[in-house]
């Protein structure tokens, strides 16, 4: 019987709730993406969880909240935006197209080049459809270099919605019972994987990876072998490393 | 919602701002940083840097992760308030009334506070450090002093007794 026809049940609750650790996430992680029964009853404790917080005894927040909200978001407005300045309006929408005009031909540039990253690198089976949707959307590259394994780099690509993929060359093929595994290193907080994964002969594999919701507290994005089926946290050296992606 | 539309932000605000402030005091313990929390999810809102995505989830459920996903991150940056917090009863924080809008239904509030209290309080524990103490079930288990694998099963039933409970009060319909 294989992973995918056993069906994850005890642990769906846990981890819709994000209380499961590292390899055991990631293998309800993938059981979810190729089972209906699973990914329908996780999507329901999904929807059971978010209302878990109306269970409480509701507290108003300060009242000055929402105008110090208000500012900081007309300080960082964005071009799409529409605030109560109307004066400056017109000159800021004139301002406005040719950044669009940029951002368009710069998402269309990049998907073409995500399309044939991966058509190239594919070591395995050709990408199915899941991840050539994941490969239209907009998003951004990050090149991870060989910091502990000269030679070898990966590409990870990240959609703008959180979802994610990983292009790797150059990396040795493992003997059964290690693996290597993605990491998200994170400033005050335990790291954070975003899968497991291994390399053909040629040392070529894509994988899906999972990343967090942001990027903003993460200080590194690496790369280390690791005990199959995965670590809770690292305990490899970086094979892989990226510190800089913004 | 439309990123970078101030009504629209404002209007989840409005909608959502008191629950996601009443959720963030209850994993951070600490007004203050329950305003942190309160301000930050609606700038990422506001920003783009989460972005809503419709399969995985409605909009609730996606402000709601945002938050405690944030709380959770500084409940773990600060040490000595996890302690203060696992010293806490479970119960919900003794409050101020909020201003409920009309949009949370008072029968959802009472069906879910009720589910919770109907919860055998294994049941309720396993739920409760997990989602407003961040903890995993090893952690849970290595805390509670019971094996791994009764903490599974207790979140697994618990979370089929809030289902059977709550799921047809939220079920989406029709095209949703």
């Amino acid at each position: 019987m294989t992973e995918e026809t056993v069906h994850p049940t005890e642990d769906l609750a846990g981890y819709a709730l994000g209380a499961l650790e590292g390899s055991e996430g990631i293998r309800v992680e993938h059981h979810v993406a190729t089972c209906a029964t699973c990914a329908s009853a996780l999507a329901q404790y999904r929807a059971i969880v978010s209302t878990l917080p109306m269970g409480l005894d509701p507290v108003a927040p300060p009242p000055e909240v929402w105008a110090a909200i208000r500012a900081e978001a007309r300080r960082r407005r964005l071009p799409v935006g529409q605030g109560a300045g109307s004066r400056g309006r017109p000159n800021w929408r004139r301002a406005m197209w040719p950044v669009l005009t940029t951002l368009v031909a710069s998402l269309l540039i990049w998907n073409v080049v995500l399309q044939r990253e991966l058509t190239r690198r594919a070591p395995g089976p050709a990408p199915g459809p899941e991840v050539d949707a994941l490969s239209r959307r907009p998003g951004r590259l990050v090149i991870l270099a060989g910091t502990g394994q000269p030679g070898a780099s990966a590409r990870l690509f990240v959609a703008v919605d959180g979802g994610g993929h990983l292009a790797i060359s150059g990396l040795t093929p493992l003997p059964r019972g290690r693996t290597y595994q993605l990491w998200f290193i994170r400033t005050g907080a335990s790291a954070v994987t975003g899968g497991t994964f291994g390399v053909n002969a040629r040392g070529l594999a894509w994988a899906k990876a999972g990343v967090p919701a942001s990027l903003d507290e993460v200080r590194a994005i690496a790369v280390t072998e690791e005990p199959a089926p995965g670590s809770v946290s690292p305990t490899g050296r970086h094979l892989l490393e990226a510190t800089t992606w913004r | 919602m439309q990123v970078g539309k101030e009504s629209a932000l404002e209007g989840l605000y409005a909608r959502y701002g008191g629950l996601i402030f009443t959720l963030a005091l209850r994993i951070v313990g600490d007004p203050e940083l329950a305003r942190e929390v309160l301000q930050d999810t609606f700038l990422r809102c506001w920003g783009g840097r989460d972005a809503y995505d419709p399969a995985r989830g409605r909009v609730p459920g996606w402000l709601m992760g945002i938050a405690r996903n944030r709380a959770i991150d500084l409940l773990r940056s600060r040490p000595h308030q996890a302690r203060l917090r696992e010293q806490e009863p479970l119960a919900g924080l003794a409050s101020e009334p909020a201003q409920r809008d009309a949009t949370d239904s008072l029968t959802l509030r009472r069906a879910v506070a009720g589910a919770l209290q109907e919860l055998p309080i294994g049941q309720r524990q396993a739920i409760e450090l997990a989602y407003y103490g961040g903890h995993t079930q090893v952690e849970i288990a290595r805390e509670l002093g019971e094996p791994l694998g009764t903490i599974k099963s207790r979140t697994r039933e618990a979370m089929e007794r809030l289902r059977a409970v709550l799921w047809p009060l939220i079920e989406p319909k029709g095209g949703g």
